[in-house]
């Protein structure tokens, strides 16, 4: 049985389709980042996940139970997008009692610790700064040590230093076996943190794979060097090359392959200087698989 | 459930705003107006001693106003701020939070009436039977209900911004109108015709009657929950919308 089970779900606002007929199936103990610009259906997507919006179509089953009745089981913790805390309450108060409403929750103490509070435990909730308040959302996510975790961005807002020590948390929490599912527009957190990335572009799941295959789809790799005034002529002939670039002095070869054209590019009698091999950044692939769909 | 109860207890208890107008005010308006009504000059409405139907007054003005404002301002916030949403996938269910809420408000009016009785035995030296303070402040639990189906309908129709301003209106004109601030007497008659039907003359009538050593009549407790099944059933219909 799956952990998350979505069989074309569809969802529209008014003229506005948000997610249109996505299917999904997560296993047991993967971790899975939702990778999408702002406005591509992730919230919407995770909201039906959750029993939170309703979908027009297609059905969502939580490790065989439909999301509310995974909820009401203590099945599911999430974290979801703008989600203020009640005031006059401590840190301890708040989280402990989320803790409390799961059948078989993880010891109080863990949780804090886990989510670095706690310092914080007897702080009231109104005097928290925004990545503290981060940080009591997702421990009152874990605190029930729910087998299905869902985070709708939950570095937004965090500077570089405690998006950090967040990961670690959740990395640890995704090492006892537990499935995640977390929404990004950060596409080094899902490089980082996925072991699998599912990219949204409109309300659709435009790829699907490892962080290695997504990069790899978007058009393999470039080498890249010196070419001084040496003529081009030829390099496009060269096995597995797929383009050629020339400028500044420089020449770049598009491949999918780039240990069989350096091999070859020896073989040319060309002066190699400055050799260069790049692997393109999520970000590149990330935005030639959305961009196409504009 | 419990745990769920005691949180939103201690929310609104070690709420400033709440301490203020829901226990110090109550309490600070007998001192001034059963001094200022000095005497055991019986009202000439409800026949109790000033110092009596003042107690009453404003231990149905405290529960009242803490009732209403513990359901409507608080809903509306936490439907604005994502922690009810929070709470949906969360074990709770979405009854358990309506009921356990409602039952929060009703109770937290209760400090309000203990309050103001203590204050009434020891400045005016008030005295009823043990009996009569059980029963007015069981009357003056239950009779929240109506308010607490006001406040949640309240909060789950409206924004925060909004249901500050309607749910202060609402605790005025119903402590008002309902003979909790000045004595019914000395109304206009216009808002003594209105008054009979209000569910907070008949909340406040309940204490009046067993202040009085009498039982509250059948007509008050038909009013009120004629209120609390009307408000009550457009309150779940307003909530399920909201939730």
């Amino acid at each position: 049985m799956d952990a998350i089970s979505v069989e074309g779900v569809a969802k529209r606002f008014g003229d506005v389709r948000a997610v249109e007929h996505v299917s999904l199936r997560v296993p047991a103990g993967q971790v899975v980042a939702v990778l999408g610009p702002n406005g591509a259906g992730k919230s919407t997507m995770i909201g039906m996940m959750l029993g939170l919006v309703t979908p027009d179509a297609g059905r969502v089953e939580l490790l065989g139970k439909a999301p509310a009745e995974a909820a009401a089981h203590g099945l599911v913790g999430a974290m979801i997008q703008q989600g203020e805390l009640v005031p006059n309450l401590t840190v301890r108060e708040v989280v402990g009692f989320v803790g409390g409403l799961y059948p078989d929750p993880m010891p109080l103490d863990d949780v804090l610790e886990l989510a670095g509070l706690t310092d914080l435990a007897r702080r009231r909730t109104g005097r928290l700064s925004g990545g503290q308040v981060q940080r009591v959302r997702f421990a009152m996510a874990v605190a029930g040590a729910p087998k299905v975790l869902v985070l709708d961005e939950p570095t937004a807002a965090l500077d570089v230093e405690t998006r950090r020590a967040f990961w670690t948390a959740i990395r640890r929490y995704a090492a006892g076996g537990r499935t995640i599912l977390f929404a990004t527009h950060h596409l080094e957190e899902a490089d980082e943190n996925a072991d699998r990335v599912v990219v949204l572009s409109r309300g659709r799941i435009v790829a699907d794979g490892t962080p290695a295959e997504i990069k790899r789809r978007a058009g393999g790799r470039t080498v890249r060097f010196r070419l001084g005034a040496q003529p081009a002529a030829g390099l496009e002939r060269l096995p597995e090359v797929t383009a050629v670039e020339v400028s500044g002095g420089f020449a770049t070869l598009h491949t999918a392959d780039p240990d069989i054209v350096v091999a070859s590019l020896y073989s040319t009698g060309l002066t190699i200087r400055d050799l260069e091999i790049t692997t393109p950044a999520l970000e590149d692939a990330f935005l030639s698989l959305t961009v196409t769909e504009r | 459930m419990l745990s769920y109860l005691r949180l939103e207890l201690l929310q609104v208890l070690r709420d400033r705003y709440y301490l203020s107008f829901a226990l110090a005010l109550p309490v600070a308006f007998y001192l001034l107006w059963s001094s200022i009504f000095a005497g055991d000059r019986p009202d000439p409405v409800t026949g109790l001693p000033y110092s009596v139907d003042i107690m009453v007054s404003m231990a149905s003005y405290g529960a009242l106003g803490a009732t209403l404002m513990s359901t409507g301002v608080r809903l509306a916030a936490e439907r604005r701020s994502g922690w009810l949403r929070q709470l949906r996938v969360t074990p709770l269910t979405p009854t358990t939070v309506i009921v356990v809420k409602t039952l929060a408000a009703m109770s937290l009016g209760l400090p309000a009436v203990i309050l103001v009785g203590l204050a009434s035995v020891l400045w005016q030296g008030v005295r009823l039977d043990l009996l009569q303070w059980v029963a007015i402040t069981a009357l003056l639990w239950v009779g929240t209900l109506p308010f607490a189906a006001l406040g949640t309908l309240i909060g789950s129709l409206t924004g925060p911004d909004a249901a500050q301003p309607i749910t202060l209106g609402a605790y005025f004109g119903l402590a008002i109108a309902g003979g909790m601030w000045v004595p019914l007497s000395v109304l206009p008659q216009v808002i003594r015709d209105v008054a009979a039907a209000l569910p907070s003359t008949r909340f406040a009538e309940l204490g009046r009657a067993v202040a009085a050593g009498h039982a509250p009549p059948l007509s008050a407790g038909l009013v009120l929950a004629a209120w609390t099944v009307a408000l009550g059933a457009l309150a779940v219909v307003a909530y399920r919308r909201a939730w």
